[in-house]
């Protein structure tokens, strides 16, 4: 590991004092070296999963930044989680790929692809933002997280600095309470 | 989500935190809180009348020897899976020591069966060494575990084995000071066969104890 900045070391221990700029520094500089790192050890792998690994990384380095030992180097601490992170995403790729079936081309007249009556309803755009715009702001944050950005309930406890079991039950919530919204703006409307 | 808007989201509301102890001294801190308790057991269940002329016996204390070293050796594996910087060749220590303490035994079994003329060999059943061990491990266990918890996000299934080999060894370091093994192959079988057990068992279930996410 000749290739780290002796910086990596002093940003990493004022991030662990909690000093964000450091730590936001620190970040942007191994992010490319991350990338690098992981072509060179999963050359066959598709520029998407590797983008993957290197954002589970940089999670999984997040949470456990209080295992890493100033009086050391960063660069091996780093590798090391790329390598687990790296394997654990390869395996759950294997893992989809084993249930999945690939469909060439669809006729247009595919009758699966049909849509049913109601289901433009349901997707109603004006009546979603309408319902959505009627929410809390924490109900919104939850469902822009969860459900347009698709993060794992880690990820975006992470983010929201809730716990999981709290997530799943802002969710919930959330959830019932733009169905509610959702059925006024629809009453409103008729 | 795009990995730039991550790193802006990761260090919004740094929290400091306070750094986790090293292998060795948790490896310390857990022989500390092991060790008395393990001399308690051995108080408690009475010592064998005989245990001093026993501790003269060279092959006793290589037993009781190779059986500390893979307690050690082992905790200090467990300690190290957890760390992503941490060599695999540490991680692997204990297997190294274990194979070593098996095959001690188990040329004490093949050299007093020779002596002995088989009698080393006679096995009978002695279903005490399960739950003697089980209990004299379950402290150093339950420290294991308590010195693990959050300290282990990686290779957890490793800690784990590890972990439940450590105590199971400690808990073997002190048995053989309160319970009589009849023959050389109640040892092996009975003693060294409750530390497997004990291990795997404890491995699969601390799997899902070391594994919470961790909140920060």
């Amino acid at each position: 590991m000749v290739d780290e900045d002796p910086n990596w070391r002093v940003w990493m221990a004022a991030a662990q004092a909690g000093d964000a700029r450091s730590y936001a520094v620190l970040l942007r500089v191994v992010l490319p070296w991350l990338r690098r790192r992981a072509r060179a050890r999963w050359p066959y792998s598709s520029a998407a999963d590797l983008e993957d690994m290197v954002q589970e990384t940089l999670l999984a380095f997040h949470q456990n930044r209080h295992l890493y030992d100033p009086g050391r180097p960063l660069a091996p601490f780093l590798f090391g989680i790329l390598k687990l992170r790296g394997a654990d995403v390869r395996r759950r790729r294997q893992r989809h790929a084993g249930r999945e079936t690939a469909i060439d081309e669809v006729p247009v007249t595919f009758s699966g692809l049909i849509m049913n009556e109601t289901q433009e309803s349901d997707s109603d755009h004006a009546v979603m933002l309408a319902a959505i715009s009627k929410l809390s702001e924490r109900d919104r944050m939850v469902l822009e997280l969860l459900k347009v950005q698709q993060l794992s309930l880690r990820e975006a406890a992470v983010q929201t600095g809730m716990s999981i079991m709290a997530l799943k039950v802002a969710t919930f919530r959330a959830t019932q309470r733009l169905k509610a919204a959702m059925k006024g703006a629809r009453s409103d409307a008729n | 989500m795009q990995t730039d808007d991550l790193i802006t989201h990761l260090t919004q509301n740094l929290p400091p935190v306070r750094r986790a102890a090293s292998p060795w001294a948790l490896l310390l801190r857990w022989v500390l809180v092991t060790a008395p308790v393990l001399v308690l057991v051995v108080g408690l269940m009475g010592p064998l009348p005989h245990l001093t002329t026993l501790m003269m016996q060279p092959r006793f204390m290589r037993a009781e020897l190779l059986a500390g070293v893979t307690a050690l050796t082992a905790a200090y594996a467990a300690f190290c899976a957890g760390r992503p910087d941490e060599p695999v060749w540490k991680l692997w220590l204990p297997a190294a020591a274990f194979c070593l303490w098996v095959a001690e035994l188990g040329r004490q079994c093949f050299v007093l069966s020779v002596q002995t003329k088989g009698a080393a060999l006679v096995l009978h059943t002695d279903f005490m060494c399960i739950p003697a061990i089980a209990i004299t491990g379950l402290f150093p266990a339950i420290a294991m575990v308590w010195f693990l918890r959050k300290r282990t996000a990686f290779r957890s299934t490793h800690a784990s084995l590890c972990g439940a080999m450590a105590a199971a060894a400690a808990a073997e370091v002190a048995l053989p000071l309160f319970h009589a093994a009849d023959t050389m192959m109640m040892v092996l079988v009975w003693q060294m066969g409750s530390v497997v057990l004990f291990t795997l068992f404890a491995a699969a279930c601390g799997r899902f104890i070391l594994t919470e996410p961790a909140m920060i």
